[in-house]
């Protein structure tokens, strides 16, 4: 049952992330995705400050928030500044970081948080938090909760916007040409990438989210050449990364967070070297056999 | 020579662009003629892209107004489309050429709503005029340049609208496809369709457009190609680059070959 319940935590988060994910590298913002899951953090200490719970929707939108503001910085030390992208993101989040973790040791006495456990995340402790209703009610793991409703919201807003999401990552100008606003789009996605954060923050910590935005939808990139697709396939590596790297936890008694970015980053190099079409095993085969009958 | 017309499909009014404070376009002021195949030409850097981007409220004007169908942007955005630089978007994207084409129909759709069997019937339709129907289902990444500058095409004219706007349509396509493209615009502009082409190759100017815009960050001459495709206003285009503009002018008595040779008549009886 507990086993159950971790791995469904886990494939919840992977799932979310890795929908997001898709999107973010197309858009060839992977390290936007880095850069909130690690501004969130002031976010998360503030909003714990101020409602002292961790369960509270105000968190979620106060941190969300924060992320938001991240996605803003950048872009704006971008166009204001001239400051080249890459450059403007590794300012702007690692400073948002570091104040996030002046927050957690100035107040670590008041704050219930600590530093290993938002960078690292504990999803071994899933089954122990649980939700208590006022009159006394289990109604299981909290953690559930939030994921499922996040993973909920997350899918509403990707299929109610797919046509508008998949046109702005392909081809921004035409939109705004044709009416769709591209900052819009930018934002609401973004927001989405700060709500899945924080929400998966207690489960897998705040580095190893990044991890699972960005592996599975790199691996299912190399697997299939449609979108809808590639959001299929990294959803399921979503559950698989989950089950697996449990069990490998398990069998070698470490870190369950840890086992399954592993397992996210060995299903890459797998799908790297097997790939059908982009594997590089087939396309050493394929360049043998054009070569072969040329070949006298 | 700007030549103005009554009711222009497109009115620029005083229409300054600047980035950094640099002006990029200055001063422009030109009306168009519907239903004409119009290209823009001038040196690199002249501002040919960004004159149709900032019509289309894509860079932001520093100053003037633009008109079209006498109308502010905003409310005739549908009948109006725009075939960007193929490099503009990465092609290996995990589309096909049939999804590609069908974003021509986002516009009409409107938010949340899906492409139906409708919207599909005008994309493959589409994708049938420019000869692509066959890589439908193909993975753009797997198509040549001028396949998908033809995918590219097929899109805006899924987009059913009467006024469109492409940003170097001709560049990296075999000849092949050059001709199969200029074969559709005029097909378009037969139909009454007003094309405007940003174009970059002076010797088929004449060929292939009804209309010339002359752009140098000012704008140097607007009319009918006859008129403004000469020797003076060219050499104002493209200032001191004479090597080059002897063999414009070489090209310009070439291909005006009909007219010499009535010249010729005309002298003979002397």
């Amino acid at each position: 049952m507990e086993a159950l319940q971790i791995i469904l935590a886990g494939s919840l988060v992977a799932i979310a992330c890795g929908l997001l994910g898709c999107f973010l590298i197309l858009r060839k913002m992977a390290m936007v995705g880095d850069a909130i899951s690690h501004a969130v953090l002031p976010g998360i200490v503030l909003a714990f400050l101020f409602t002292g719970s961790r369960d509270s929707v105000t968190m979620l939108i106060g941190a969300g928030a924060i992320g938001i503001l991240t996605t803003f910085l950048i872009e704006f030390f971008h166009k204001k500044g001239r400051l080249q992208t890459d450059a403007s993101i590794g300012v702007t989040f690692t400073w948002l970081f570091a104040v996030g973790v002046i927050l957690i040791s100035v107040f670590a006495g008041k704050v219930d948080l600590d530093q290993d456990c938002v960078l690292y995340g504990e999803i071994a402790y899933v089954p122990l938090d649980l939700w208590i209703t006022d009159s006394g009610q289990i109604m299981g793991p909290r953690v559930l909760y939030i994921t499922g409703t996040v993973l909920i919201i997350l899918i509403a807003f990707i299929s109610l916007g797919y046509k508008e999401l998949f046109l702005t990552t392909f081809d921004p100008a035409y939109a705004s040409a044709i009416g769709i606003s591209t900052a819009v789009w930018h934002y609401l996605l973004m927001g989405a990438v700060s709500l899945t954060t924080v929400a998966s923050f207690e489960s897998v910590g705040a580095i190893l989210v990044v991890a699972l935005l960005i592996a599975p939808p790199a691996t299912a990139y190399l697997l299939t050449e449609n979108l809808k697709k590639m959001l299929l396939i990294t959803s399921l590596l979503g559950v698989v990364i989950s089950a697996v790297g449990y069990y490998l936890a398990a069998w070698f008694d470490g870190s369950i967070a840890g086992a399954m970015a592993s397992v996210a980053g060995l299903l890459f190099m797998l799908a790297f070297l097997l790939s059908p079409t982009n594997g590089l095993i087939a396309k050493h085969r394929r360049k043998k056999a054009i070569l072969k009958p040329s070949g006298v | 020579m700007i030549k103005h017309v009554d009711n222009p499909v497109l009115e620029v009014h005083d229409l300054t662009v600047s980035y950094d404070r640099k002006p990029v376009l200055w001063d422009i002021d030109l009306t168009l003629p519907a239903g004409k195949l119009i290209g823009i030409v001038g040196p690199n850097g002249a501002g040919k892209s960004t004159l149709i981007k900032s019509v289309m409220g894509l860079t932001p004007n520093s100053s003037g107004y633009v008109k079209l169908f006498d109308k502010d942007l905003k409310q005739v955005r549908d009948r109006i489309s725009y075939v960007p630089q193929r490099e503009s978007v990465d092609w290996d994207f995990p589309a096909s050429a049939l999804d590609v084409v069908l974003m021509g129909r986002y516009g009409k759709l409107g938010l949340f709503k899906r492409p139906r069997k409708a919207d599909r019937d005008i994309a493959l339709d589409s994708l049938q005029k420019v000869g692509m129907d066959a890589y439908a289902g193909r993975q753009i990444s797997q198509l040549s340049g001028g396949q998908q500058q033809r995918v590219f095409l097929a899109r805006a004219l899924a987009q059913q609208a009467d006024l469109y706007f492409m940003d170097e349509p001709f560049a990296g396509v075999d000849a092949a496809t050059e001709k199969a493209i200029i074969e559709i615009l005029r097909e378009m502009s037969a139909k009454g369709n007003t094309v405007i082409v940003v174009h970059h190759d002076l010797q088929s100017v004449t060929q292939y457009f009804d209309w010339v815009i002359l752009l140098n960050m000012r704008l140097v001459g607007s009319g009918p190609t006859s008129e403004v495709f000469t020797t003076e206003l060219l050499q104002e285009t493209y200032g001191g680059k004479l090597t080059l503009l002897s063999d414009v002018g070489d090209l310009i008595r070439r291909e005006r070959f009909p007219n010499r040779e009535q010249f010729d008549k005309a002298q003979k009886p002397k």
